[in-house]
């Protein structure tokens, strides 16, 4: 099996045993995503059990891909199961990371882990190759640590009296050998005491955010998995593997030599510069760059004074209003340390900020808030904070209703406070759907959105996000974008297969967010990211190359590369509209899977602030300038002071799930869109629990019932 | 006509290959930064076991630690992925502060190499065939790992593990930049005279090929400044 080490690992906590899956079973998901979701429907049978459920499954899977040399494909880790972030329920989520963890993963022998069950107590995984350990916390003290500290002492604990840096052997002195350090994944005071916004964190800040994952191992007593691998991935053919990643190096990646562009690396031709977003720029002392395994270009970078290491994206914008940059620095590190989720922590700050400023922090249902805000901005202020959020108390070692109502995230206080709807309603509270933070403007993109809406978190898939940046940042600084509108939506729809062509799935203007073009870009967008990006686990600040200054008539390689990589690692012949419509399969199965746990279309919706309210600051940049057709003329317009009209979206939604071939009235899966996709046993099983729709085309209603 | 040609044509007339010009000069810079009495031994051991035509250098300054060129070595090597197969080592720590957080540690084809002088059958050997690179004979080797041992660097250059190709028998490898890769990309392979993996596929040009021999003494002719004007330009330091 070229591109699989073919096996996946099973961890039963309750009962302490190991065993194995054959990743055979699961290939035809091809990795990632797919085979997460498809051994969660097989496993978890009462799919309405809480996240905290020791009946809950975690599945933290790699690709074929992992641990080679195609760029920006090598490294990440794909994590699922049901998560306790979002509210009223705790969809079945997913969250990725980068790193190390998924190439150690493929050289020890495993294309995953499965986790189930509760340990009685607090225990780590110790896996060296073949060789896996359910090792108890105690002897190393691990429970209690922060997610650094523990990560440390486990590397010590594995190379017992050997030296990092020198040949060791992990697995025993017949066993391979390395230099390296284990790669480990582990949670910190949050996860332990099961902050809903508690998240898994490896190296410094490669961490698996959304969806409270942290938590859910904090549940089941799981503090670490750790793994050091000595053996290697098959290639189906190196040659064609190491010549296509020399291809794409050369015609389509940065150049030293003669740079095009300077800022954050945010694509795939970007040079390796931090998207380290701290309110005072980058800092300006020695560093350098840092990437995953296998990616030509770091997005992250490690400091002389190592403060912020590694620290990037949200990790870097929370504390915005920190005194200094090298208190934000410190900040990055403290939610890192912590195990905290970085953007559910930048909205909630600024939540109790307004309200502190507003005169309502004191007023109601609102216990007494330990924070004093005279101290906003310091150093002191935020590690009280962070650490009222990950042990539910003062900050100070000390019981505080207020510290454990914030630790079980922000909306969820708010409803004890009394305050949901209207602090929703107001946009104080920036959780515009599912309980989760808002991150791109959803009435200006409103795909991420729709996505976000139609799904189970905050998408996080910056695939046209870009375009908005591009022709955002050139509008401020009053230059032309580097493309005019129509080019640029000319080569991105060119590759959107199997709707190839259809331009007006890029139009951003008012008459077409609601159309049938935009159900597509959103369907697409689904397919796409499901597959390609979750599932094959190309990296979301690398892929797609959709435009690409570097390249003839700047198109990318988006739609050639991937399956070219695909073939080379694995031998299959696998083309970029398989992958879509696989996507397609996966996004599917993760619908039923909601369906099951009680989605229906009527909870399918914003909160009103975002039908009602133009934006009260901005959650991403001032104004969103994407492509439009305006009077019949193709540009960039500025489309973040709008609302979303809340009959037209809601035709929308019945549009969407049309194209999807689900019951309009209630968004359920029918049984002909999943035998389609070969998913039949899925229909049996949403019949079973009256869950199955009806066919569009066979409903008699045209009009969605309310 | 280029530099480079016009350089070649000058060699070809004078009967002396720049190459060779190269090594002997190099050879000559490698001794004069050591004592009398080592002088003679150096030259000795230089002369009695020919120096490579080629050597790597790394700037662990400009590194962005994606082990990229461990994942190409062991792919052109070995035609799977993997670090510990990779002849070139990268070892880093998230955690460490800038520069200590990285280093790389790739084979320095010695002058005086201690591997191939330890070595029990003569399966290390510096090869004519290929520059006088420091090569490990498979076929050889028995595995004992005197090459191993020997090396005075850490970690070892050499890298000792199983091979499927005898049977899961212990083999030694070691750098030989590129000469005997079966999965070489390139028609013209690697080797002195070719393309080495980790070199090529370095993202951020912190691997380099050299044809003089770097000074033996301390790891400053091994680990250079190899950033530039853009480098900077990119917000990294340049000295």
């Amino acid at each position: 099996m070229n591109g699989y080490a073919g096996k996946i690992l099973k961890l039963d906590l309750t009962g302490r045993k190991v065993s194995t899956i054959p990743t055979s079973k699961y290939e035809q998901w091809m990795g990632g995503h797919g085979m997460g979701s498809a051994i969660f429907f097989d496993l978890v049978k009462d799919k309405t059990i809480d996240g905290f459920h020791p009946g809950n499954v975690i599945t933290m899977m790699t690709s074929p891909l992992s641990g080679t040399l195609v760029p920006g494909a090598s490294a990440r880790t794909e994590v699922q199961g049901i998560g306790v972030q979002s509210y009223p329920i705790g969809w079945f989520t997913r969250s990725n990371f980068g790193g190390r963890f998924s190439p150690m993963l493929k050289f020890a022998g495993w294309d995953g882990v499965v986790v189930s069950g509760k340990a009685d107590k607090p225990v780590w995984i110790d896996i060296r190759d073949d060789q896996v350990r359910i090792r108890d916390c105690a002897p190393l003290s691990l429970w209690g640590k922060e997610t650094w500290d523990c990560q440390e002492t486990i590397w010590q604990h594995v190379v017992g009296d050997g030296k990092y840096g020198d040949w060791n052997s992990p697995a025993g002195e017949e066993g391979g050998k390395t230099t390296q350090r284990p790669a480990v994944v582990a949670i910190g005071p949050a996860g332990e005491n099961q902050s809903r916004l508690a998240c898994l964190i490896h190296d410094a800040s490669n961490a698996a955010g959304q969806g409270g994952f942290g938590a859910v191992w904090g549940a089941k007593n799981l503090k670490a998995i750790s793994v050091i691998g000595t053996g290697h991935v098959e290639v189906n053919d190196p040659r064609a593997l190491m010549a296509a990643r020399l291809w794409q190096k050369k015609n389509y990646a940065f150049d030293l030599a003669h740079l095009k562009e300077s800022g954050p690396s945010f694509r795939f031709q970007s040079p390796p510069v931090p998207v380290a977003l701290w309110t005072k720029g980058r800092p300006k002392i020695d560093q350098r760059p840092q990437a995953c395994m296998g990616c030509h270009s770091g997005c992250r970078a490690r400091y002389k004074d190592k403060l912020g290491n590694e620290a990037s994206c949200f990790a870097s914008v929370f504390y915005h209003e920190a005194k200094t940059l090298d208190i934000q620095r410190s900040a990055s590190d403290l939610i890192n340390r912590h195990g905290l989720n970085a953007v559910e922590m930048t909205f909630g700050i600024v939540y109790l900020r307004i309200l502190q400023q507003s005169g309502q922090l004191k007023t109601g249902k609102i216990p007494d808030c330990p924070l004093d805000f005279r101290e906003y901005g310091s150093k002191e202020f935020v590690e009280q904070f962070v650490k009222m959020i990950a042990y539910g108390n003062d900050g100070k070692g000390n019981e505080s209703q207020f510290g454990k109502d914030i630790s079980g995230g922000f909306v969820r206080a708010a409803e004890k406070w009394g305050r949901r709807k209207q602090d929703l309603d107001s946009g104080i509270l920036a959780f515009p759907y599912w309980g989760i933070p808002v991150h791109k403007e959803p009435r200006a993109q409103v795909y991420w959105g729709y996505g976000t809406l139609l799904g189970d978190r905050d998408i996080n898939e910056h695939d046209f996000d870009w375009i908005k940046h591009d022709a955002s940042s050139a509008k401020s600084l009053g230059r032309e974008p580097s493309l005019p509108a129509q080019e640029v939506v000319k080569i991105i729809t060119d590759k959107m297969v199997p709707f190839q062509g259809d331009l007006e799935m890029l139009d951003f203007s008012e008459n077409n967010i609601y159309s049938e073009h935009m159900a597509k870009m959103v369907s697409w967008h689904r397919y796409y990211t499901r597959f390609w990006k979750q599932s094959m686990l190309f990296c979301d600040t690398r892929w797609p190359d959709f435009v690409n200054i570097h390249a003839p008539g700047k198109i990318g390689t988006t739609g050639v590369a991937e399956p070219k990589y695909i073939k080379a690692v694995t031998g299959k012949d696998f083309s970029f509209l398989d992958g879509v419509n696989l996507g397609r399969k996966i996004w599917n199965l993760d619908h039923a899977i909601w369906t099951l746990q009680g989605r229906h279309r009527d909870m399918v919706h914003f909160v009103d602030n975002i039908y009602e309210k133009r934006p009260l600051f901005p959650a991403d940049v001032p104004n969103a300038y994407m492509p439009g057709k305006e009077n019949g003329k193709w540009d960039y317009y500025g489309y973040s002071q709008r609302t979303i009209d809340r009959d037209k979206f809601d035709e929308f939604k019945t549009r969407f799930y049309r194209l999807q071939d689900w019951d309009t009235a209630t968004g359920y899966p029918t049984r002909a869109a999943l035998e389609a996709l070969g998913l039949g046993y899925v229909a049996d099983e949403l019949e079973a629990q009256g869950k199955l729709g009806v066919r569009a085309t066979e409903a008699k209603q045209s009009s969605p019932r309310k | 006509m280029n530099e480079s040609s016009n350089q070649a044509d000058q060699s070809d007339r004078s009967g002396i290959s720049r190459r060779h010009f190269v090594k002997v000069t190099g050879t000559i810079v490698l001794v004069a930064g050591t004592g009398c009495a080592d002088r003679y031994a150096d030259l000795a051991a230089a002369y009695g076991i020919p120096p490579s035509d080629g050597y790597l250098l790394v700037d662990t300054k400009k590194c962005q630690g994606c082990a990229s060129c461990m994942l190409a070595c062991s792919l052109v090597h070995e035609g799977v992925e993997s670090q510990s197969l990779s002849r070139i080592q990268i070892i880093q720590n998230s955690f460490e502060s800038f520069p200590d957080d990285l280093t790389i540690e790739q084979c320095r084809q010695c002058v005086d190499p201690a591997c191939v002088k330890e070595c029990p059958t003569d399966a290390l050997k510096a090869n004519p065939k290929y520059g006088n690179v420091r090569m490990v004979e498979t076929e050889k080797c028995i595995g004992c790992g005197a090459c191993y041992d020997a090396c005075p660097y850490t970690p070892s250059r050499p890298v000792l593990a199983a091979d499927k190709n005898y049977q899961g028998q212990t083999k030694s490898r070691k750098c030989d930049l590129c000469a005997n890769t079966p999965y070489h990309w390139d028609k013209a392979g690697g080797g002195p005279d070719g393309k080495q993996a980790c070199v090529e596929v370095c993202p951020v040009g912190a691997i380099k090929f050299t044809e003089e021999i770097p000074r033996q003494k301390g790891d400053d002719g091994y680990k250079v400044d190899l950033r530039d004007r853009n480098w900077g330009r990119l917000g990294y330091p340049t000295r």
